[in-house]
């Protein structure tokens, strides 16, 4: 009996308007979307490689120890899943004067918004009608007038009704796909079509708990007109009101300190520990010209050869007076005992001006980190209450194109930094020892430098992540599907 | 008997479930979303009053517009501190909630929000059964049996029918702007007042187009049901298909390299030319100077060029939805637009130009001063041109539902 009920859903919804409007609907956009964003992605992964080439540009022809901190190689490549879902790295969030102010005023449309907007509307139309329609024609009190269990009836009711609103869905998504495999500019490996099942799993999920929902609405109302309208009331809290909210709301419970009152505090550190480093300095200055005398004045005379002139507010040497002071260091011992002294001086000033200043500012960023991760997951948590969050982080993180993601991204930044590092500071030893000249902005040969690669993250580990999310959903689907079920078995079906 | 018509329909609704349903759901969004935005300014005043006190390296911060609790727009890219960089370049601060990374997924639930996207949606849900679903009920044929004309009954069931929905938008907005304006963060001057009468105007207008659609729809069909699936068809491609698509198509025809591959550019030519002066005489400095900046000015010059025709390209695509006009209308009419920030952007250029040129033996450091457009400018700058095309297109709607009218079925 199961089986007729489900094939008689599944017939009378595929025979009806909505089922065309939904499948032309469906296939057209998906399609397009998938065409355009692909056409998109090859326009990010051309200018991706522009970026990384000027990158190694910079770095092999004006690399130098002062400007070497700005030019981390930083670039993410474009997300694999950019033919499907547009991640939140995009140029928007870039602070620049030259932004483009259009993303921000029309956020862009992809995959995430054909389902949960397309989608769950879709479903919605597909069941607010399930029960009171059939009652308003007639049609289920003689169906439940035959030896039929009600809960078999709500039973074939949900799986003829997902059915025939799944068809348009996974259609266009087997279109998508296959024109996602046959592009040449798409590389996807077994881990990415992994991703993309669990994906459309997620999806399916999300779009049955919108069908439920319909279905639980038709379970307590009497007439259609009445159901859509309270259908589309809850649809329109749970997808276009609570999540939007939530990030306001958690920024009036946990507020973070100002950006920029940081960035002052930050600033007042630094020049608090620059002029004791420069007063440190000045003394030394004092003592070395008591202690060497006329050799001092010589070395005055030579701008002191770049050491340490910025502390002492004075100008930089010139490349002669560099030139100079290391030709007069290497003709007389004396003169470069006094050279080693200072410049050891002037490092040991260094390091205690880094010491006042590192620990102040690392403890002031790390205040601003911590009160904005509890703002966010502040926020995450509260939007939780609606499905439409809950899928959002599930497919983000489970692309790569999210939250996570981005954090990744900053992890992996943070390991190859610290191997640049490395690798930086024995380049420098290296030409400080091949070259007594050497500064701050003498060219620094970089050619045997570690590259930033950068690879996607386990699937195992983005699973873990999202599964409580997932889990979320699911427990949606259940809820309105016992609610259904409750609504349902006191139906007064006359 | 046109006002007969008109009152019958305004009392059917003021009855009927769906107006309940929709007056609660109108003010409790409008309200709430005004509340959180009023917070959202409150903080953003904060952020000011600190971005105002630096002044080092400043060349010029605004003050947020309290018209932003309405419609925020473009407004937390428009009150970041713009200071002077590298090479003259401009350089910007930090938005206030860049560091909140969930504001990156979702939409702000502004005002304009709960007009262009709920609200368009309730119009349609007022209107999608007005014709069909009188004709479901037999009304409408009892009705034309008289002696009326057709063409007094679709304008009279459009004026009752319009005026019961937008009645709850007023009294939600007229509550949420009393609130405004007695908090004393708030300061709404002539200028302001005639700004957010322009936003009301534009809304009522904009609505009107969905609820003209929601007519033109249910004389195209004779079930509601058929009716409801098409006006929810129809809502969906206007209100999120074409304006996102029309901007990724655009960027399809207009090539422009990203803003990261231009700064990007700008760094290397900072470090170039940091480079090449310390391995030269030092009376060469302002020729590599003058060399750089006519480079950087070069690649920007491509990028803005690039960058406008981008604009205009996707600005003519996505017009044929109507919320585009009414987003691009509201956001200049409130001062966050795309056209504010074009002009806010040229004054910082000016007043770089400016500083560059000051000498201060001469006087004082000019203080950089900026006063966004009044509404007689928005209307002048493009914002008529998409005043028009919201009556155009309930001109559209509405003569196209009056044509049909003419000949259907009613039985």
């Amino acid at each position: 009996m199961l089986k007729t009920i489900i094939k008689r859903e599944f017939l009378n919804n595929i025979i009806n308007l909505r089922f065309m409007v939904g499948l032309v609907l469906c296939v057209i956009i998906t399609v397009a979307c998938i065409i355009i964003l692909a056409h998109d992605y090859r326009q990010k992964i051309e200018d991706y490689y522009l970026r990384v080439n000027l990158k190694d540009e910079i770095l092999s022809n004006y690399a130098t120890r002062g400007r070497i901190i700005a030019m981390y190689p930083d670039q993410k490549p474009p997300e694999r899943f950019r033919p499907l879902i547009i991640g939140i790295s995009g140029d928007e969030n870039v602070e620049s004067f030259y932004d483009n102010p259009l993303p921000i005023l029309f956020p862009p449309f992809d995959f995430l918004f054909i389902v949960t907007i397309i989608m769950s509307l879709l479903a919605i139309l597909f069941s607010y009608d399930a029960i009171t329609g059939e009652k308003q024609r007639g049609t289920l009190r003689l169906v439940i007038s035959n030896s039929i269990s009600r809960t078999k009836v709500l039973l074939g009711k949900f799986i003829g009704g997902t059915a025939s609103l799944l068809i348009p869905f996974i259609l266009s998504l087997l279109v998508g796909a296959l024109y996602i495999s046959m592009n040449p500019s798409i590389h996807w490996d077994g881990s990415a079509w992994a991703e993309f099942i669990l994906l459309t799993a997620a999806s399916v999920t999300f779009i049955t708990l919108f069908y439920l929902l319909g279905l639980m609405i038709s379970a307590f109302s009497r007439y259609s007109s009445t159901s859509i309208l309270n259908c589309l009331f809850l649809w329109v809290l749970l997808i276009l009101v609570i999540p939007n909210l939530c990030p306001y709301i958690s920024a009036h419970l946990c507020p973070i300190p100002s950006i920029k009152e940081t960035k002052r505090k930050v600033s007042e550190i630094s020049i608090r520990s620059k002029a004791i480093a420069r007063e440190y300095m000045r003394e030394s200055v004092k003592r070395f010209r008591s202690h060497y005398g006329k050799l001092w004045s010589e070395f005055e005379s030579m701008e002191l050869g770049g050491i340490g002139s910025w502390y002492l507010g004075r100008k930089d040497a010139g490349p002669e007076h560099r030139e100079a002071a290391h030709q007069r260091a290497a003709a007389d011992p004396e003169f470069k005992a006094m050279m080693d002294a200072f410049r050891e001086e002037f490092e040991k000033v260094q390091k205690e001006q880094l010491r006042l200043q590192g620990e102040p500012t690392k403890k002031i960023w790390n205040e601003l980190k911590t009160k904005a991760a509890l703002q966010t997951k502040l926020a995450k948590n509260l939007a939780c209450i609606s499905p439409f969050a809950n899928f959002v982080y599930v497919a983000r993180d489970l692309t790569g194109t999210g939250l996570r993601s981005m954090e990744y991204f900053v992890q992996v930044q943070r390991e190859y930094y610290t191997q640049f590092d490395k690798y930086l500071d024995k380049q420098v030893q290296k030409a400080e020892k091949t070259d007594p000249t050497f500064t701050w902005k003498s060219f620094l040969d970089l050619s045997d430098r570690p590259r930033f690669v950068f690879k996607e993250e386990a699937l195992k580990d983005k699973l873990i992540e999202v599964l409580p999310y997932w889990g979320i959903l699911v427990l949606f689907n259940v809820v309105f599907f016992v609610a259904a079920f409750a609504g349902f078995m006191i139906y007064d079906v006359r | 008997m046109l006002k007969s018509i008109i009152r019958k329909e305004i009392l059917n609704n003021l009855f009927s479930y769906k107006f309940s349903i929709i007056i609660i759901l109108s003010t409790i969004l409008i309200l709430v979303s005004i509340f959180v935005m009023y917070g959202d300014y409150c903080l953003a005043l904060d952020n000011y009053e600190i971005l105002q006190q630096e002044s080092e390296g400043t060349i010029a911060v605004i003050r947020p517009t309290p018209l932003s609790i309405f419609a925020k727009g473009l407004d937390e890219n428009l009150c970041r501190s713009y200071g002077s960089g590298f090479g003259g370049q401009i350089s910007v601060s930090s938005k206030q909630q860049s560091v909140n990374d969930l504001f990156k997924l979702f939409t702000t639930p502004d005002l304009l929000y709960v007009v262009k996207v709920i609200l368009s949606l309730c119009a349609m849900l007022f209107a999608f059964d007005i014709i069909c679903g009188e004709k479901e009920v037999g009304t409408l044929r009892q009705s034309l049996s008289n002696s009326l004309k057709r063409p007094i009954l679709i304008f009279g069931k459009w004026v009752g029918g319009f005026i019961s929905f937008i009645l709850p938008f007023f009294i939600a907005v007229l509550l949420g702007t009393i609130f405004v304006t007695l908090s004393p963060m708030v300061e709404m001057s002539a200028r302001n007042w005639a700004k957010l009468g322009l936003f009301l105007l534009s809304s009522v207008v904009y609505l009107a187009v969905f609820f003209s659609l929601g007519l033109l729809i249910s004389c195209l069909t004779h079930h509601s049901s058929a009716s409801l699936v098409f006006s929810l068809f129809v809502w969906a491609i206007f209100v999120f298909l074409i304006p996102n698509l029309g901007n990724i198509l655009a960027h399809q025809l207009v090539r422009i390299p990203t803003v990261q591959q231009l700064e990007l550019r700008l760094e290397k030519s900072s470090i170039r030319r940091d480079f090449e002066k310390h391995r030269i005489d030092k009376s060469q400095d302002s020729r590599i100077d003058n060399r750089i900046r006519a480079e950087n000015e070069k690649f920007i010059d491509d990028y803005l060029n690039r960058l406008n025709r981008l604009v205009k390209v996707s600005r003519n695509i996505t017009r044929m939805s109507p919320l585009t006009a009414f987003t691009l209308l509201a956001t200049d009419a409130m001062g966050t637009g795309v056209a504010e920030e074009r002009r806010l952007k040229r004054a910082i250029l000016q007043h770089r130009d400016i500083l560059r040129d000051w000498d201060d033996e001469k006087g004082d450091r000019p203080v950089f001063s900026y006063r966004r457009s009044s509404v007689k400018e928005v209307l002048g700058r493009g914002g008529l041109g998409n005043f028009l095309i919201l009556i155009l297109f309930n001109v559209l709607f509405f003569a196209g539902a009056y044509v049909i009218f003419l000949r259907y079925d009613v039985r």
